[in-house]
Formats: C-alpha cells, structure tokens, sequence
C-alpha cells in the first residue's frame, strides 16, 4: 500500500502459487472486512437501535451526524491530535532507535525498557495520567511546592488543552514501538548487501543514502500507517484520561462510535460514524497511493 | 423467619417450574444451571452478589457467575451475545428502557408465573413496575434500588467551617458552600465526567424544579417546560454550583472526589448511595462521620435507579426454569435484605422490615413509603440515545460559559426522538 | 505506579502522589493475586493466567505465519488483484473492533465458533491480520529484488524461497510481529469476553473487573498491583527477545 509498486516482466507461471498462500487473506479482506463494511453501510441507513433491524430511513442517520456537535467536534480534535501524534511518535521513536543502536551493550534492556509503556494497558495507566496531570494532586502541585508558585501545567483540566495531554500520553506509549519498527528495519539489512557495497568501492554515504535511507523509508512507512489506525481507533486513553471532557473537549470519533454503539443503543448512529471514518480514510489515502504508484510507473 | 420464607419461596418456584428436587432424586432432572451476567465486580458489590449466588445455590440451582466490570461494557457483553445466538441465562440491566429493544424483538422470556404468583405488582414501586412489565408481562426481575442524587456531607469540614445545621433548601446549601470556601476547603467535591455532571443537574432538577417539571422535562420531552422560565431557573441554579468546586475536578473519578469528604479536605458531595462503599472502607459511619441528605423538604422526590435480570430466550430447554427460580430467589424478602445491605441499595420490596440496614438506607426506604415522592431515574423514562444527547449538552455546559436559552434549545433538540 | 502498589488506600486517599510511602505493604500484590474480588469469586487475577497463555500462543504463531507469509507473496510474487484485496484489507485495520464486533458474531456464531479457543484464535488473527501483512509487506518490499529474482534463477520455488531465503532475512521483524502480536492478544479482554466462552476467559478479564469497576469502591493499590502483575508477561517476552537482535546488532556494527 505504502510501496513502491515496481512494474517489471510478470513472472510467467501457469498458475501463480501467491494465489494460494494469498487465501487466507483474501477471505478475511472480503468476508470478513469487505463483508462487515458493507453490513456496517446498510446498517447506517436503518433505523437500527440494540440490535440490527431492516427498517430503511435513507440517509437520516447521516444528517443527524452532522448536525451533531459533539460529531463534529470529535473529527475536528481528530484533525489535531493525529499529525501531532504521529509526527511525535515517530520523532521520538527514531530518536529511541537511534540510542539504542549505538548502544551495543545493555541495548536489549534500554529496548525492553523503552518498549515496557506499549504493554501496560491505559485503563490503569490513564490513572496515573490523571494524577500527575492533576493540578491538584501532581506536576504543578510538586513543581510549585518546590518554590515555583506561578508554575501552571493544567492541560487535562483544561478545555482547550485537553486533547494535548492525550497525545502526549499516547505518545509516550506508542513511541517504544515505533523505535522497535525502526531497528528492525535498520537492522534487517543483510550485512552481505553492506559488504558487497564495500567491496565495490561504493562510498559509506552513498551506502547510507541508497540503501539504508530507502530501508528505514519503508519502515517509516509502516510505523506511520500503524500510527495512523492507532490515531482513526483512539479510544481507551480518551476514556482512561478525561472520558472525553472536560464537557465535550477532548471527543473523538471512536469515542461517539463506541457510545453510540452499545450505551447509547444506536446502532445506526454508530454504523454511520464508522462509515464516513471508513469513507475519509479511503478519500485521504487512495490519492497518495495512486500517485506513489503513478511516479512508480514513471520512473519505470 | 425471612431465610424460611425465603427458601419455601424458591422451592415453590423450583417445584411449579417443573422440578421435584427433593421428592425424588433419582428420577429428578438435573438442577437449574443460570449463567449470570453482571457488573458487579469490586469488594463491596462482590459480597452483595455473592449472597443472591448462597440463595440461588440453597434453593437448589448452580450459579455460573460472569462478571464484567463497568455496566455498559457489560451490557454490550450480553448483546453481543445474544445475536450471536449464545445467551447468558440472565444478564444484568438498569431498570429502565434498556432493555425495550429485546422485549420489541421478542428476544426475552417472560417471568410472568413467578411474578403473579409472588404478587410483584403488590409490593414494587411504580415506578420500578413501569420498566419491567410490558404489554402485561414482566420482562425482568429486580434486585435493587439504588437513589443518585444523595447529598453527602463531611462532619468534620462542616464543623471547620462553622456550619451548625444541615442545610434544607439550596438557599442554604449555597450559604453552607460559602462558608466551606471561606474556610480554605474545597466546598464541593466533584469529579468532572459527563454522567456525574449528571447527576448533580437531576439534583438540581428534582429539588429546585420539583416532581412536576422534572417529569414533564424528562418523562413527557414537554418543549414548553423546557423553554419555561423555572426549567431556566434549573440550568442557573445547577451552573451556578459550577463556582464551588476545585481546579482538579475535572475527569476526576467519584471516589477520589468521596476521598477528599473522608479526609475532610471538601464538604459537599452530590453522588449515588454507593459512596457509603467507601466511606465504610475508610472505617467512617453514616450520622458519626458523614451525613447525607435525600432532598430538600419533605416533599422533596426519592429517585429510583433500580438494577434488574433480564432473561434471554435460548436455545436450551431448561433455560426457563433456571431463569423462573433465580427470579423468585434474587426477589425475596431475605435475598433482597442481604443483598441491600451489603451493596448499598435499598431493597425492591415495600413489605419487608428494613430496620437492619444503615441509617441513610432507612431514611430512603422512609420517603419511599410515601408513593408520590418516588420518581423514575432518567433512563426509566428516556430511550438510552436521547438520554446520552441530552447528556452531551448538559456536560458541556456545566464546563463551559454558554447562553441559557441556547441550552434550553439544544435540551429540546436532544429530548426530540 | 509501582509506588502506588505498595501503599495502603489510607495513604493513597490524602491524595500525596509524590510522598514515598511510609509504611511498605506488598498486601495489595499479594490481593491482586489470589484474593481479589473480581465477581463473586474472591481469587485474584490468577485463574485466567493459563487461559491468557493458551489463547495468546496460537494466536501469535499463526498471526505471524500468515502475516510473513501474505506479505511475502504481495512483495515479490505479482498476483493479479492481490494489491486491491491488501488495500481492502488495510481498511479494514481502520474501523474499531466493536464495530466489526456484530457482524462478526453473526457470521462465526452459525459455524459453532463463538464461545471456544478455536474461535478466539481465529478472532485475534482475522484482526491483527492488516497490519500483520502490512509490516512484513513492506519489510519484504524494502529488500532488493535482485535478491529474489536470483533465487528464482537458481530454481527455487515459492515455499523454498520463503522458508530459506526470506525468513531468515525477516528475523527482526519476526521479532516485532512477536512483540506486537502477544502484547495486544495479551492486553485483550473484550473479543475474549464476547469470543472465548467462560472457560477460557483471558486474565484480563479479571484484571478490567478490578480497575474499571464504575460504582464499586475502588482499591488503587490493588489495581496497580494487577496491571503490574499482568503486565510481566510482556515484559519478558521485550527482554528474551533482545536475544533475536544480536544478530542484527552484527549487521548494525557493520555500517558504522
């Protein structure tokens, strides 16, 4: 999706063997996930409530989407929170795997350390969030009593700010696998290509810049569009941390999804939301992958 | 003798239900298994739970316990299940319309023998009554009533503070609030989370409003009560509380807000009867310690939030007589006693002896006494969806500056199906 | 965190996030254990230790088995179609789980697979199975074409280029999968709820029945204690991993 699509001779089989390891995954792209979408489609244009029904309002649930505040509110938080999620994560995460690769010794633990956030889940964590988060209770309670009593570091109370003490949180959490991701990719390079490269007399920076570059370029690649369903399905840090407030302030797509699904018993509602995520994120990425491969042709 | 007449109670069920248990053993079917599925999951709500499994378990069925925390989670659980064609026997639900969906799609059994026989409709509030019997038939059978908007004070910061006499009216809460600012402590203790912002616009509502308006407003979705100048008088009234509580309040979980009343750091709380779970694990007593406070008045309205089992038609042929005995069992004068007491709740049953449970309990079962002071929590009387848009509005106001009229409208668009 | 679990809910009430505690209690690990209330059972977050494990093995090898070997066969071997069915199945990784939750039940419920190992299994692999494919694609889509090409002139076939060439080559990604794989099986405790059936339950399940009860008292340490408790597993699998990396290390030595 993210790649390079290279435009070569086809490999001439009778019958290509891909096809059969390939089936597997293509029952759950179409069963499973082609199938749930367009369940998830014919649901949002029902009256629907607990349970699945088959009574067809047109696109009613749709208006009520969108003239919903907390809807638009959401998507806009949405529009905030993922570049600066993704963008630190990956800062971070490669600043991490960079450490962690010059460290030759005690590597291993610094990567289990940098990783241990990424296995602790946010119900319990969002707690301690709360808490150090708190200006009551944690950092401007702490920083002031040590002397700095102007110290103001209130963001989750805070309802413009809110939405930033959640990406800073979950980028704390979802930085140590980013680094993982990236020291794979640095490290999946085959030391053979290297040395080839060095016996050919190719200079170091020219080995950098044409082979491990365009490596890690993939790795990047995949963390970023990891990040991406991570950022589109964000839900339990909201929850653990501010449960979407204060008020409204810190809602997210996958939040109204989830309410409306089961507490709020609006099926429909819920299909609806999950719909027009679906619908976004294919109008976003489509282009950018259309173009990558169009440049791929291109170049070929 | 309430443990005798409890489990005459549930041998009857057991034995119109098609069983013998006792009389033959070797030709009798195999006992009524009931998996239950609930919410009920910390020290407090184990112990409660765990007395309705003894008197399930000594009438002679087997409690298969499932239990998942958080009641919404939980509720997706069974609904989940449920179209999957793989019920519990029972699950849990508020008493409220919740559960309409199930009993319109014909997905639920009824327990209407258990229900006429033990004559339910004799010894249950109305407006508990309302949610379960639909169409005349009794779709679930109720375990609890617990009330959520009880007024909890702090002893000792009231005596800090100078207050001398428990406030009676919003006139003197806000004085005592005033004087609990004066003092240097937090005056109102509030975790600032959507549906406890809630809970305090109901208080407001229910006493500053009064059963009248709070019904209109919620049970008839009447525009021109929402547009009224006393509904407005409401919204004031509930924002203006905004002023009294702490910079940490928002996001903040109720019991962390309970914990600055047991440490005496705030006075006020405005919270559901489970609080006294942790006041009693803080070793502090009801009328020593803490006071608490129904309503204003003595008109004021007792809110009714009850819990109750739901039982999902399946596949399996014993299913209904598993589900009939833990109806009859989990009602029970005895079982209802046991359970309120270690819960917190008050027990379902009008006509039972009430005099062991705790004194805000027996406050409650007092004014419940009293049929036209019982009212029926939001989502006895709004469609879950219109309760949560009608929530949405309300927490963002209650965190935000806005123009009361434009709530009003956005209250009537939310209550508007 | 860690200090919290080691004081009492007196201590924890006066709200001193900072303060060391002043008295040591490992009372509330010890409660997370074995003696928690988690229902009306009182034994801790113990009883689904062994479910978790038996839940999370299978779901994690098979996982990775498709996941390496669907994004071997996108990168190298140009089935006709393959890029759509990949781009269907990327999708897919961006609607929630709940949402694929109803019909999933419906579809697995008729087949006699909700409510066993089998159809948990099959659950967490169907929902890892985009970025499973995803991060092996483009690990595989990353390495010269050469490399393969080479192989197929030298007559090897699609398994044997796979299993002798291209596996070996995916060791630290191998590694990744792993990590990812059985931390969110791990963490997992809705698709166990609705999927595995009540004997096999995953740990978790217990574990958010202590942290996220909503109107029971709440026991902080306790909770901490759980999620630490619960949280050792991955842990060990980020620090036994480190092994696999040595040999990357090799490689990472090289280009300095």
């Amino acid at each position: 999706m993210t790649s390079v699509i290279r435009r070569r001779a086809p490999l001439r089989a009778a019958l290509n063997p891909a096809w059969f390891a390939l089936l597997p995954m293509a029952l759950a792209a179409v069963v499973v996930y082609l199938g749930s979408f367009l369940w998830s489609l014919r649901i949002s244009l029902t009256g629907s409530r607990s349970l699945p029904l088959h009574d067809y309002v047109g696109l009613a649930q749709y208006q009520r989407l969108f003239a919903n505040d907390r809807w638009l509110h959401s998507l806009q938080n949405l529009a905030i929170y993922s570049p600066l999620y993704l963008a630190g994560c990956l800062a971070l995460g490669f600043l991490l795997a960079l450490l962690v690769d010059r460290q030759l010794r005690g590597g291993g633990a610094l990567r289990a350390i940098f990783l241990y956030p990424y296995a602790l889940s946010f119900i319990a964590t969002g707690l301690i969030w709360q808490w150090l988060l708190n200006p009551e209770l944690g950092i401007q309670q702490a920083v002031r009593a040590w002397g700095f009593p102007a110290f103001r570091f209130d963001w989750l109370v805070d309802q413009d700010h809110a939405i930033y003490a959640i990406v800073l949180a979950t980028i704390w959490q979802g930085a140590g696998l980013v680094m993982a991701i990236l020291l794979a990719g640095l490290r999946g390079i085959d030391p053979d290509i290297l040395r080839a490269a060095r016996v050919d007399g190719v200079p170091g920076w020219r080995v950098q810049t044409s082979i491990v570059i365009p490596m890690l370029g993939y790795a990047f690649a995949t963390a970023a569009l990891l990040l991406l369903t991570a950022a589109v399905k964000l839900y339990d840090a909201v929850v653990a941390m501010t449960q979407g407030g204060p008020g409204t302030a810190s809602e997210v797509p996958a939040k109204f999804i989830m309410d409306h699904l089961f507490g709020r018993a609006n099926l429909a509602l819920a299909s609806a939301g999950a719909t027009v995520m679906a619908i976004t994120v294919v109008a976003l990425l489509a282009p950018l992958l259309y173009a990558r491969g169009r440049a791929a042709r291109v170049r070929a | 003798m309430p443990a005798a007449s409890n489990r005459i109670i549930a041998l009857s069920a057991l034995l119109c239900a098609g069983g013998l248990a006792d009389a033959a053993p070797a030709t009798a079917p195999a006992a009524p298994r009931a998996e239950v599925l609930h919410w009920w999951t910390s020290g407090g709500e184990s112990a409660a739970v765990r007395t309705l499994a003894d008197a399930y378990r000594a009438a002679g069925g087997i409690w298969l316990d499932t239990a998942i925390a958080g009641s919404e989670q939980a509720r997706a659980v069974a609904l989940s299940r449920i179209a999957g064609g793989d019920p519990p026997t029972a699950a849990l639900f508020n008493a409220s319309r919740q559960f309409r969906d199930l009993i319109d799609q014909g997905l639920l059994n009824d327990v209407d023998a258990v229900a006429e026989r033990e004559h339910w409709s004799q010894f249950l509030p109305a407006v508990l009554l309302d949610t379960l019997r639909v169409n005349g038939h009794y779709y679930a059978a109720p375990v609890s009533i617990h009330m959520p908007t009880w007024i909890w004070y702090s002893k000792a910061a009231f005596r800090k503070a100078g207050i001398a006499a428990e406030p009676r009216s919003f006139a003197d809460l806000f004085a005592a609030l005033d004087k609990l600012k004066a003092a240097g402590l937090i005056p109102l203790a509030h975790g600032g989370q959507a549906w406890q912002d809630n809970i305090v616009f109901r208080a407001v509502l229910a006493n500053e409003g009064g059963a009248d308006l709070y019904l209109r407003i919620l049970r008839d979705r009447d525009p021109r009560a929402i547009a009224s100048p006393e509904f407005r008088r409401v919204l004031l009234t509930f924002r203006r509380l905004h002023a009294y509580v702490d910079a940490g309040s928002p996001g903040r979980n109720w019991n962390d807000a309970t914990a600055l009343l047991i440490t005496g750091r705030a006075g006020v709380q405005i919270m559901g009867d489970w609080v006294k779970a942790e006041f009693a694990s803080a070793q502090q007593n009801a009328g020593r310690d803490y006071g608490c406070i129904a309503g204003f008045g003595p008109r004021s309205p007792y809110i009714v939030q009850g819990d109750a089992f739901i039982f999902p038609k399946s596949a399996d042929p014993q299913a209904p007589r598993a589900q009939q005995l833990l109806a009859a069992t989990v009602t029970s004068g005895a079982a209802q006693l046991a359970f309120s007491s270690r819960k917190g709740s008050i027990p379902v049953r009008a006509d039972i002896d009430a005099s062991t449970l705790d004194y805000c309990a027996r406050l409650g079962v007092e004014i419940m006494k009293d049929k036209s002071r019982q009212l029926g929590n939001d989502e006895a009387y709004l469609t879950p969806d219109q309760n949560g848009a009608m929530a949405d509005v309300l927490t963002d106001y209650w965190n935000r500056e806005r123009d009361v009229a434009q709530v009003q409208k956005s209250i009537a668009a939310a209550l508007r199906d | 965190m860690s200090v919290t679990s080691l004081k009492s809910m007196d201590e924890i009430r006066l709200g001193q996030l900072f303060a060391w505690p002043s008295r040591l209690t490992l009372e509330a690990w010890r409660a997370a254990w074995r003696s928690a209330c988690t229902g009306v059972a009182c034994e801790g977050i113990r009883g689904g230790f062994w479910n978790s494990i038996a839940i999370v093995l299978p779901s994690t090898l098979i996982a990775i088995a498709l996941g390496a070997l669907n994004g071997y066969a996108l990168a190298f071997w140009r089935a006709r179609g393959a890029s759509l069915l990949f781009g269907l199945l990327m999708l897919g990784a961006f609607i929630p789980v709940q949402v694929l939750m109803f019909p999933l039940v419906r579809l697995l419920g008729p087949l006699h697979l909700v409510g066993s190992l089998a159809g948990i299994v099959l659950v967490h692999v169907i929902f890892s199975m985009p970025i499973m494919t995803l991060i092996f694609r483009n690990h595989f889509a990353a390495l010269p074409r050469e490399l393969f090409l080479a192989a197929r002139l030298d007559g090897g076939g699609f398994l044997r280029i796979f299993l002798q060439l291209m596996l070996p080559l995916a060791v630290p990604m191998l590694v990744v999968a792993a990590i990812m794989q059985a931390t969110g099986v791990w963490n997992d405790y809705i698709l166990g709820l609705v999927f595995a059936g009540r004997e096999h339950l995953p740990m978790t399940v217990q574990l958010n029945n202590l942290v996220n009860t909503t109107t029971g008292a709440k026991l902080y340490n306790v909770d901490m204690a759980a999620t630490l408790l619960t949280s050792l597993v991955p842990l060990a699998i980020y620090l036994l991993s480190g092994r696999w990396f040595v040999r990357g290390i090799a490689a990472g030595a090289m280009k300095g």
